[in-house]
Formats: C-alpha cells, structure tokens, sequence
C-alpha cells in the first residue's frame, strides 16, 4: 500500500516540475480569463439593470456565482488531460506502462492533481487583481456547511472531469483525432455545467433533468453550493449522492475503455 | 487580381475535394459549430426568460446582433481559420518555408490556403438566425439596407481576419508560446455584446480601442434603424486600419522569420 503510494508521489512530483515550466502560459491564460469575467459582468450587469432579482438573485450573488466557477475550475478543471492522454497513445508512450506495475489511470490522475495545483495558485494572481474591483458586488454566504460540503463536492468534482477527459482520450483506440469530440463535449458541458449561466434559471423541468446528468455535477454543483444557489442542506446530501454515483459510473466507464482499447492497441519496436 | 482569384479558386476546388474525401470529419466539425452556436443562442433565450431589456435590446433585437456576430464569425472560420490557425504552427516548427516560395503575395497564400466547408455551412445557420429575428421584429429593410449590411459584413469579416493574423503574428516574436488563437476567441466574446452596455472604460477599451464590438453592432443597427452612416464610417475606416496594421505587424514578423531547417 505505501510502496504504491510512493509511486503515484513520484508521478504527482514529476507532474509538478512538468507544469511549473508552462507557468507563464498558465499565468497569460488566468489573466485572460479576467476578460471572460468582465464579458460576463457587462451582459449581466446589463440584464440585471431593467430587473433587481433574476432567478430570486441579486446581481452580486450572480456575479459571485461566476467568479467562484472561475477560480474552481483553475482548482480542479480538466485543461487538456484529453489531449495528453491522447498524444500517449498515439505516440506509443502507453507501452511502457503496459510492462510496469503501474495504473495508467492513477498516473495521469497525480500529474492532473499536480497540474491543478499549480493553475490553481497561479489564478490567485489575477485574482489579486479582480477582487478589489468587483468587492463591492461579491456576497459569500458564511455558513460553514456550505464549506464542509463544498470542498469534497469540489473534489468529487475533479474526479467527474477527469474522468470525462480520460474517456475523450481512451478515444483515440478507435478514431485517429478525438479534438472534435472534444469540443463538441465541451459546448454540452459549458451549457450543462452551468458555465454560461446558472442552471438554476433553467425552466424548471430542463433544471430536474440536468440535476440527473454528470454535466451539473462537474462544475454547477460545487459552485452553487458554495455560493447559495442551492439553500436547503438536504439537497446538498441528495447531490452528493448522485454526484458520487456518476465518480462510481465514470470510472468504470473509464476501466472498460482502457481494457477494450487495449485489445486493439498495436506496440510496434523496442 | 485574376491570378489571386484563379489560386483561390484552385485552393477551394482542393477543399471540397478533401471534404469529399472525409464526409465523417465534415459532419463532426459542422456539428461541433452548430452546437457552440447554439450556446450563444441559448444563453440569450435563458436571459430574456428572466428580463425584457439588456442595454435597451429585446429579445428578438439581441438575437439579430448575435446572429449577426455569429454571421461573421462562420465566414471567417470557412474562409481563414484553418489556413491561419496552420501557419501559427508553421511558424513555430519551420515549415512556413513552403509558402515562402510560392507564387504570390506570402500573407495571402497562407492565409487563404483551405476554404471549411462545415464554416460555411454554418453561415447558412446564423444567416437563418438574423432573417428569424428580423421577421420577429417585423422589419422590412431595403435593397440599400441590406447591400450596406452585406458590405459590413465583409468589413467585419476583414477586422476578424486582422484580429486572428495579429494574435498569430506573435509566434514570430515568441516561438514557444501557444493558443494565442485563445486570444481571438476572448475578444470575439465582446462582440455579441451591445453598444449600450459598455460604460466608462470598457466602452473606450472594447468599442473605441478594440473594434470588437462595433463589428457586430453596426450591420445589426444597419438592419434595425436603416444606414446610419456614422457607424458605416466607423467600421470601413475601423477595417482599413486593422488590416493595415495586420499587414504591416505579419510583414515585420516575416523579416525575423528564420526557418527552422538544419
């Protein structure tokens, strides 16, 4: 057991060194990321000028809403484990860990940790820069709960991306280039994630539907909890069930196209 | 001028050769478009279920600005994406090389190399959009009308094009730095916004500085309040200047150019 976790440590360590050399590409990205942000603040500050209340929130709790969406997923988003999991197997990189005692899975699942660790601190950069202009407008709920139950439902959330970008990149058995299913999913999961607006103001038939669907696990549900969108703790508890369900479903998704993709994988040379 | 347009037309048969070739490739890409199209579309719907009015724009309004935003932006995916977004990692790997040996002006060989199709199919999508929502508003605009609105679409069309050139052009500057179509794609955002909701320094930043938002907003003003030519001026000289200083930043970067070959 401890052996073990001393390969992942290893695994985790070298994703770290692998990532802090991209940091200015991260850091560029994260600033501009504060663009997307001041998107959102015009067209919403916008809407919100003809109404006080959309969806039974104020147009700071909203803003809130986008900006905690906005710094999760620099902390737990899939970026382009897709890509790298697949440019491994088209490159032949997986054959060296077919011969090891090691989990191709949990391998990519320390250098995804480490690699959010380090997006994850470089955003706090912009972050310096965002808060003191938008602090007028940003409302947290303080109740500790919402922290208690926001921080697995984060990490579970984590576990649902990168798990989805696993499966985008076990793809690659099969078709030759996985980038238009890529971004194919990504506008799904942008719409049902909640990235583009909170899915609460969906009509609330969509709302129940999408509750069901791994989408709203990944990034809405963490956030909304976090946030206030979701006030009643009972729910919180029904969701992470759900949520926790979609990590069990996932990742055995993920286990059956890693083992059927191998039956048709060719190792060629030494 | 014939021999630019025999090339081009040499360039699209290609295409529509290669699109034949991979009919699976053209349906994906034409989906992966159609959906992130929708996104946009939906995200207004989903505003207007909650509001009357953003900036002063109905529902219907809004969707004609974003359909004409969309418009542009096809065209520019069917006409340029391809070709630009390669020559981004030609530039970074050596083998811009191929294009300067070619038969022609360099900016314009590699930029107009492969025409999408599923681009182009798409424009067909956000013209649907913009026809929709002006039947919505009851408009009924002229001839003059819209051949000024087709004009600012090409306009429009010719700052996108300078915008993606620019970001590109950086790889001459900084070869190891990636996805600064990323940076396209940002900007673009603020088109689908209206004038009116810029205020302060994001209006002299985003309408005045960057003509990201007049793009959009003067062909959509064009269909709903008829030729205002203040805003026709705008974007003709806003196009000009942009794709001057496209040129002229390509050129420069083209001078540093070294090859990559050993």
């Amino acid at each position: 057991m401890f052996a073990a976790l001393t390969k992942y440590r290893h695994a985790f360590l070298l994703g770290l060194q692998s990532n802090l050399v991209y940091r200015a590409n991260f850091a560029v990205r994260g600033f501009f990321s504060l663009f997307h942000l001041t998107v959102v603040f015009i067209l919403w500050g916008a809407a919100y000028a003809g109404s006080p209340s959309i969806g039974g929130f104020s147009f700071g709790q909203t803003l809130t809403y986008f900006l905690v969406m906005l710094v999760m997923q620099f902390f737990v988003g899939a970026f382009n484990e897709d890509y790298q999991i697949s440019e491994e197997i088209r490159n032949g990189l997986i054959n060296q860990f077919l011969l090891k005692p090691i989990n191709y899975f949990l391998y990519r699942f320390s250098i995804f940790v480490a690699a959010r660790l380090v997006t994850g601190v470089l955003i706090l950069l912009p972050l310096l820069v965002a808060v003191p202009l938008l602090h007028d407008y940003l409302t947290l709920p303080h109740d500790l709960w919402r922290i208690a139950l926001g921080v697995p439902a984060m990490a579970l959330s984590a576990v649902i991306q990168f798990s989805i970008a696993y499966c985008f990149g076990m793809l690659t058995f099969w078709f030759l280039d996985i980038q238009g299913f890529v971004i194919l999913s990504m506008a799904v999961e942008s719409i049902l994630g909640g990235q583009m607006f909170p899915l609460d103001l969906l009509p609330a038939g969509v709302f129940r539907v999408a509750q069901f669907l791994p989408f709203y696990y990944q990034t809405y549900f963490p956030v909304a909890i976090l946030t206030g969108r979701i006030q009643d703790i009972g729910l919180v508890w029904q969701g992470l069930g759900v949520q926790l369900g979609w990590v069990v479903l996932l990742l055995g998704l993920n286990q059956v196209l890693w083992t059927r993709g191998l039956r048709r994988h060719t190792a060629v040379g030494g | 001028m014939t021999h630019y347009l025999q090339i081009w037309l040499a360039s699209a048969r290609y295409s529509v050769t290669r699109t034949l070739m991979f009919r699976f490739d053209f349906f994906l890409w034409a989906t992966v478009e159609l959906f992130w199209m929708s996104v946009n579309l939906l995200l207004i719907s989903v505003i207007y279920e909650h509001t009357t009015s953003i900036a002063g724009w109905t529902k219907y309004e809004m969707l004609l600005l974003v359909g004409t935003s969309l418009l542009v932006q096809r065209f520019l995916m069917g006409f340029f994406w391809s070709s630009i977004f390669e020559m981004g990692r030609n530039i970074r790997s050596g083998h811009f090389d191929y294009f300067l040996a070619q038969p022609g002006n360099i900016l314009f060989m590699a930029s107009t190399r492969k025409v999408d199709l599923d681009g182009l199919a798409n424009s067909l999508v956000a013209m649907g959009v913009v026809t929709y929502a002006a039947h919505k508003l009851g408009l009924h605009p002229s001839a003059w009308d819209l051949v000024a609105y087709a004009l600012m679409i090409v306009c429009g069309l010719a700052i996108h094009y300078s915008m993606l050139v620019l970001s590109i052009s950086l790889a001459f500057w900084i070869t190891s730095a990636q996805g600064m179509e990323g940076i396209y794609f940002t900007l673009s955002e603020f088109s689908r916004l209206p004038r009116e909701a810029f205020k302060g320094l994001a209006s002299l930043a985003f309408v005045w500085l960057l003509p990201v938002v007049v793009v959009s907003n003067a062909p959509a003003r064009t269909l709903l309040h008829g030729i205002e030519p203040r805003w026709v001026l705008a974007l003709v000289a806003a196009a000009s200047l942009w794709l001057t200083a496209a040129i002229f930043v390509f050129n420069r970067g083209l001078k540093r150019y070294s090859s990559a070959s050993s």
